[in-house]
């Protein structure tokens, strides 16, 4: 409600506020928006992951052998953090393998590979011209069904975002379409030919989280796509706010900072603070979702890159391998010494292109020696503190770097490596060129690992108590005869255990109670380390996501 | 550390700014030219004499300290950072200082206060200052005595600092050896002591270099007496050029001269005479802006947080001001950077901006939360 007041108050002078830090890098974005957006052509065989934001895996419920059609289900949610998949078009799925999927190591996950027919032959849909027929629960059971996550880039399962959004109460619904990456396009082209369903799926969006504000925000150097959402916008209530262009402005934790000037909790989800943010390209997903009752089988991805003769964005099925799109943009082999998926300060970049297209795959750079110098060597930090000055969470690289590499992980967490969002605008600043970012991400691992370590030593520290607690108890037992009163006091004592009933006499019992307790607890915790660990990768990943 | 980024193979960013280290630094040296031009035309090619033996030596010494240290010399060396050392150390130095007082002040600085510590970035104090220090403690009078060739004063409008006579003359001083068999005579060289301003305090409160220009004389006429007011300018000039190059950044310089002003202001004021000096005197009168815009900037041994800076620059400011007028040292500018050096990390620790997101009140990070 704070929100509410400050929009209402400053409804007259919508200036952003200013984020921290952030870098004014170089944008290359003019060359792949000289084409309009195009559909790709069905390439003979899609891949799909079975986790489009490779973490946790949908449940198969096709098999090899089966024929499927366009938007049929191939897999649905299973765990939290899965979104459910259909066949971006008709044909044979030929088997449910492993294949290497688009990360930075190449590594394998379980895909299904579906050989295509060409015929397109698609299920019926249900459109629903009027969403507004539909409540807000009817809204979110249909998002998730059409398999959407968030198309920014960490894909996160959009479904659950929303719900977690009306639990806690949302006051502002962002639409990121900032796209601050230097190189990506893709919001942009949408937005400026296809702005009018953004604003559609915006306000699907806005009455699923039942969010009393949405204002959609661009960086002010898009011309068109601002001239194409004021078109848009003239009789809806959604606002719409301009950034200056500054990276990583798009970020989520950064636009919130831009739109409302609050910052969101450490470790906290925006929720918390009473505002959601989507990305555009997930917006018009969900437009397509509701409106065309068609579910998320296709994105809106950037080709671009020197090495690329026609660069352009792409609507592009969930699948397509990297090397067909390429093709598709007369690549000059020649001169490609690289591929990135997602933006140039972010994204990875891939060991091999025979990888698919994920929901999640906004951006393709084909790299260039030219464009891309190889890495400098690295040379000792003098302390400049630019990297400071750049830093959007107001860290101190430079300290972070020295703990980092003395190891001194508590220095570390004391000066908040884990509100790191890893946006890289540290390094890029950088003039004595150190990876800083990668020196974080070992250091977060490192200290990830020792959490873990630390886990299992208390619980087999633990298990040894306990272990030491039913000798001592059988000894003391042994002499006389057992009683319910021999056994009750000293049940206080045994660790872990300290709500145990009284008096239930059993030995055999009591041991077999309390190593189930023991476990049970132990799998507590270890579910609530993976939560808090789960929520790290998504917060740092939904920086990402939102950001393009 | 190794073993783990080998785990992860190319990382992002893949884009990266132009400025590298090397650059910065020769854009510092850069920045010393007007300063160090106008001193050579007042004092004599002495000035650049040193800071060409202290680079020579400088480099020599960084490439054994780094092949010492098993480094690659090449891709250290083009760092820089021994250069600006030498060049930072050579303009502290006396003119017609001799050379192996350069000598033992940059070994002490490349070799003791930098590698020592475990190399560029991991020095505590100032190398430069440290080795200027060293120098001045061990040998007091060769520090203060300022060796004017005397052809660069006899005539205010002649060239002849110069002229060969007078680079003749200022080598002879520096490396006897140049003179060959025949030791210079104390007679053909001027051992004039020319002390800064500061130290006679007979040009307090007036400016030299307005007086020159009242009594119709060129400012940069030799014996117009406003040679420190001009190369404080030139410093000045190379430190606003660094600024906006965004190469340092405002904190500290302003930091500092705000403080000086401040402090010779108060003290100036009460009417007690000109016995501190004038608010002029101590910022163009000395090595204040040297100090302020190149030494006390040196990244590596300042604060580096931005609240950290104003308050390392205002420690710096009391120094030089408390050093000169209450101290017994004439010129204050390396030990009041010593001092704000050894203030650093104590600074940078205490003055840790707030995260995003981390509440304004609370400035430490609940870490127990993480580590449970
Ligand atoms: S930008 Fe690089 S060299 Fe400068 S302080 Fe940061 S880490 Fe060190
Ligand atoms: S990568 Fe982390 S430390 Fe570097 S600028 Fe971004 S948030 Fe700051």
């Amino acid at each position: 409600m704070r929100l509410v007041s400050r929009l209402l108050g400053r409804r007259s002078d919508r200036a952003p506020y200013a984020i921290f830090g952030g870098i004014a890098a170089e944008a290359y974005k003019t060359r792949s928006l000289r084409s309009r957006l195009m559909p790709v052509p069905i390439p003979e065989k899609l891949v799909l992951p079975l986790s489009q934001n490779l973490d946790v895996d949908a449940v198969a419920i096709v098999e090899a052998g089966d024929l499927v059609q366009k938007f049929q289900p191939l897999a649905e949610a299973g765990e939290p953090g899965s979104v459910a998949l259909h066949a971006p078009t008709s044909g044979l799925v030929s088997s449910i393998s492993n294949a290497t999927v688009a990360d930075e190591f190449g590594s394998q996950r379980l895909c299904i590979h579906l050989q295509t027919d060409g015929e397109d032959r698609a299920i019926e849909t249900v459109p629903e011209a009027d969403y507004s027929a539909l409540d807000h629960l009817q809204l979110l059971e249909r998002i998730e069904r059409a398999g959407i996550c968030g198309l920014g880039g960490a894909g996160f399962p959009s479904a659950q975002k929303l719900s977690l959004g009306v639990k806690s109460g949302i006051d502002l619904l962002i639409i990121n379409a900032v796209e601050c990456e230097p190189f990506i396009s893709a919001d942009e082209a949408l937005i400026r030919e296809r702005g009018a369903s953004v604003v559609v799926g915006a306000e699907i969006l806005q009455s699923a989280c039942l969010a009393s504000n949405c204002i959609i925000v661009l960086q002010e150097d898009k011309a068109d796509a601002i001239e194409a959402l004021r078109k848009a916008l003239e009789d809806s209530s959604i606002e719409l706010m301009t950034l200056a262009a500054r990276y990583p402005v798009g970020g989520e934790k950064q636009i919130i900072q831009a739109v409302t000037g609050m910052e969101v909790p450490s470790q906290a989800y925006p929720a918390s603070i009473g505002v959601l943010v989507f990305n555009a390209g997930t917006a018009y997903a969900v437009y397509k979702a509701i409106v065309d009752g068609e579910p998320c089988v296709s994105r809106i991805t950037t080709l671009t890159g020197a090495p690329l003769q026609t660069p352009k964005n792409f609507e592009t099925l969930i699948g397509t391998s990297v090397s067909f799109l390429f093709d598709l943009c007369g690549i000059d082999t020649t001169r490609h010494t690289g591929t990135i998926v997602g933006g140039s300060l972010m994204g990875i970049q891939l060991p091999t292109l025979d990888v698919p297209v994920m929901k999640t795959s906004n951006c393709l750079i084909a790299m260039s020696a030219a464009e891309f110098p190889p890495d400098e060597p690295e040379l000792a930090c003098i302390r400049c503190g630019f990297c400071a000055e750049a830093c959007p969470a107001r860290l101190l690289p430079q300290q972070l770097y020295a703990f980092s590499r003395a190891h001194d992980h508590e220095q570390n967490l004391a000066h908040g490596l884990f509100d790191c969002i890893e946006c890289g605008a540290c390094a890029y600043v950088c003039p004595s060129h150190i990876p800083l970012v990668q020196y974080y991400r070992a250091s977060k691992a490192e200290i990830r690992g020792q959490q873990a370590r630390q886990l299992q030593s208390q619980h087999w520290q633990q298990r040894f108590q306990q272990h030491q607690y039913r000798i001592k108890q059988r000894r003391d037992e042994a002499p006389h005869q057992v009683s319910g009163d021999a056994v009750g006091p000293k049940n206080d004592d045994e660790p872990g255990n300290k709500n145990r009933s009284h008096g239930d006499g059993g030995k055999t019992e009591a041991a077999v109670f309390s190593r189930e307790r023991a476990k049970r607890e132990i799998a507590e915790a270890v579910a609530r380390v993976r939560a808090r660990r789960a929520g790290h990768i998504a917060s740092s990943r939904t920086d990402a996501e939102s950001d393009s | 550390m190794q073993t783990q980024r080998s785990a992860i193979v190319i990382s992002s960013p893949m884009q990266h700014s132009q400025r590298s280290t090397g650059r910065l630094m020769l854009l510092v040296i850069a920045a010393c030219i007007p300063g160090v031009a106008t001193a050579t035309w007042y004092f004599g090619f002495g000035v650049l004499i040193n800071i060409m033996l202290a680079a020579s030596m400088a480099i020599v010494l960084e490439a054994c300290a780094l092949k010492l240290r098993g480094r690659d010399i090449r891709l250290h060396l083009s760092d820089n950072s021994a250069l600006v050392t030498a060049v930072l150390f050579g303009i502290a130095m006396p003119p017609g200082a001799s050379w192996w007082l350069v000598a033992m002040g940059i070994f002490f600085a490349i070799v003791i206060a930098k590698h020592i510590y475990g190399g560029l970035g991991q020095n505590l104090f100032n190398p430069a200052m440290c080795g200027y220090v060293l120098l001045l403690l061990s040998f007091p009078v060769e520090m203060t005595s300022w060796h004017i060739p005397n052809d660069a004063l006899v005539d205010g409008s002649s060239f002849s600092a110069f002229s060969l006579a007078g680079l003749r003359q200022s080598l002879m001083v520096s490396m006897p050896v140049f003179g060959g068999a025949q030791m210079s005579s104390p007679d053909s060289i001027d051992g004039l002591a020319m002390a800064t301003p500061l130290i006679e305090f007979k040009m307090a409160g007036t400016s030299a270099l307005l007086a020159a220009w009242d009594a119709g004389v060129s400012g940069f006429s030799r014996d117009s007496g406003a040679a420190w007011e001009l190369v404080n300018m030139g410093y000045l000039c190379g430190g606003l050029f660094l600024i906006y190059k965004r190469i340092i950044s405002w904190h500290i310089p302003c930091a500092i001269i705000a403080t000086v002003t401040v402090m010779s202001t108060l003290y100036y004021a009460p009417g007690s005479s000109a016995i501190y000096g004038t608010p002029y005197l101590h910022l163009f009168g000395s090595a204040t802006m040297i100090g302020a815009f190149f030494i006390a900037t040196d990244p590596v041994s300042a604060a580096t947080t931005v609240r950290g800076k104003i308050y390392y620059g205002i420690i710096i400011g009391l120094a030089i001001y408390g050093i000169r007028v209450w101290g017994s040292y004439p010129d204050s500018i390396a030990i009041a950077v010593l001092l704000g050096n050894f203030c650093a990390p104590a600074l940078d620790y205490l003055c840790r901006p707030r995260i995003y997101g981390h509440g304004k009140k609370s400035r430490t990070v609940p870490t127990a939360e993480l580590k449970s």
